[in-house]
């Protein structure tokens, strides 16, 4: 399956662009974070602050095993900050990275989606199913 | 949990810290503004009682009362004349002084002469309110609705926050539990401090009934020391209650103000419970036993 152009591609190639990454600021409540997850349909949600700078990720599955650990009413729950139950320093790559590594990367940790960060700010996020169709593609 | 430091106080008056390990503060006063004579008579006792134990506080009366169970109530003495006398007590005592507002037309009067506004609890959540509070640039001390939870105060630290407020005190004055009654949930101070801003126990307005007496409230002051020293125990930075020399006949919340001859004996003891709690905390530490919360 593996070609010299796929061998070649970098993350910059089939990552989402910031405009089509869900981002929310460190002050949203869970309640708007999750809405935003909902709305993109892409199971993660990165949260930023006003300099594009990323404090944090949170995913479909770090609710669900927040959901088993906290206990409290889901309003209380709804009003935290999205920040608070995020993961804060989450794995991350860099546009000029090679596509594969990228991928053996999620493989090694189990996760579908990685941050693009250049500068110190997020470009875009890198997502599985896109990543690997383009692998497949090229 | 709370790291922010309220400063409260303006001009020739003392300045107040309240937050992090800062000494407790108390807040108090008669309920009303009922004269002049009574206010400075007061202000003059309360200030004794504070000197002795050694304790910042806060002069607080208010000019008019919105919020009284029946129309003939005692209502105040109204803005002007109010807040004459509280700006007179400032320079008599140099104490700041509190006093809270109903009406957002009256929100710059009181912030011109109180060093503190305070947001009625009924009025926890009004906008207009808030935002009046807000811009009169004096911090705010902010109690929590008696059908509020504690973190939905939230949504009213951020419309203060989004008004320019970055000063503000939470206060717990008991939550509704049924009907002509309240109830005292602790969880509140810990909840409402992971806001950032210090929190305040109103000790004189938990043990109230509301309105349980017909046309006006009732309430058990018999239970104030020990509402006071398990809030002090449970991380308050501020101690809030109306107090008066004479509870029989004061012109407003007569069945829930201390009566002045006991302050000293409530104070006292919640001095001491901050103090062993500081001392706890630093032999401790913090009171994170379930950091996934």
């Amino acid at each position: 399956m593996s070609t010299q152009n796929n061998k070649k591609m970098l993350v910059s190639d089939v990552m989402l662009g910031v405009d089509r990454v869900p981002v929310i600021k460190e002050k949203t409540i869970l309640k708007e974070a999750l809405e935003e997850m909902g709305r993109t349909r892409l199971g993660i949600v990165c949260i930023v602050n006003d300099n594009n700078q990323l404090l944090g990720i949170l995913t479909d599955g770090d609710i669900r095993r927040k959901l088993l650990k906290v206990q409290k009413p889901f309003s209380a729950f709804f009003v935290d900050d999205a920040l608070d139950h995020s993961i804060r320093s989450p794995v991350v790559v860099s546009p000029g990275d090679m596509l594969r590594h990228a991928i053996e990367l999620m493989e090694q940790k189990q996760i579908w989606d990685l941050p693009v960060i250049e500068n110190d700010t997020l470009v875009g996020l890198l997502h599985l199913h896109p990543a690997v169709q383009a692998l497949l593609e090229g | 949990m709370a790291n922010r430091i309220v400063e409260v106080g303006y001009g020739n008056v003392n300045r107040v810290k309240i937050g992090g390990n800062q000494s407790l503060a108390f807040i108090g006063g008669p309920c009303a503004i009922e004269s002049r004579d009574h206010a400075f008579m007061m202000a003059d006792e309360v200030q004794k009682i504070c000197d002795k134990l050694n304790i910042p506080w806060i002069y607080k009366s208010c000019y008019d009362k919105d919020c009284r169970s029946a129309p003939d109530s005692y209502h105040g003495l109204g803005v002007d004349d109010g807040l004459r006398i509280l700006a007179d007590i400032r320079d008599a005592f140099g104490v700041p002084v509190v006093s809270d507002f109903s009406d957002p037309a009256w929100a710059n009067a009181t912030g011109e002469v109180c060093d503190f506004v305070q947001v009625p609890a009924y009025l926890c959540r009004q906008t207009s309110i808030l935002k009046a509070a807000a811009k009169t640039g004096r911090p705010v001390h902010l109690k929590k609705g008696q059908f509020m939870s504690p973190w939905n105060m939230k949504n009213s630290v951020r419309k203060l926050e989004a008004a320019g407020c970055h000063q503000i005190l939470l206060a717990d004055r008991g939550t509704f539990f049924g009907y002509n009654m309240l109830v005292n949930d602790f969880t509140c101070f810990p909840i409402m401090a992971r806001t950032g801003y210090p929190v305040c126990f109103d000790a004189t307005h938990s043990i109230q009934l509301p309105t349980s007496m017909g046309n006006i409230s009732g309430g058990q002051r018999e239970f104030i020391p020990h509402l006071v020293r398990a809030a002090a125990a449970c991380g308050i930075n501020a101690l809030f209650m109306e107090v008066h020399n004479d509870p029989d006949n004061a012109m407003s919340d007569a069945n829930t103000v201390l009566n002045l001859k006991y302050l000293e004996h409530v104070l006292g003891q919640a001095k001491a419970t901050h103090e062993l709690r500081l001392e706890m905390l630093d032999k401790f530490g913090e009171d994170n036993v379930h950091p996934e919360q």
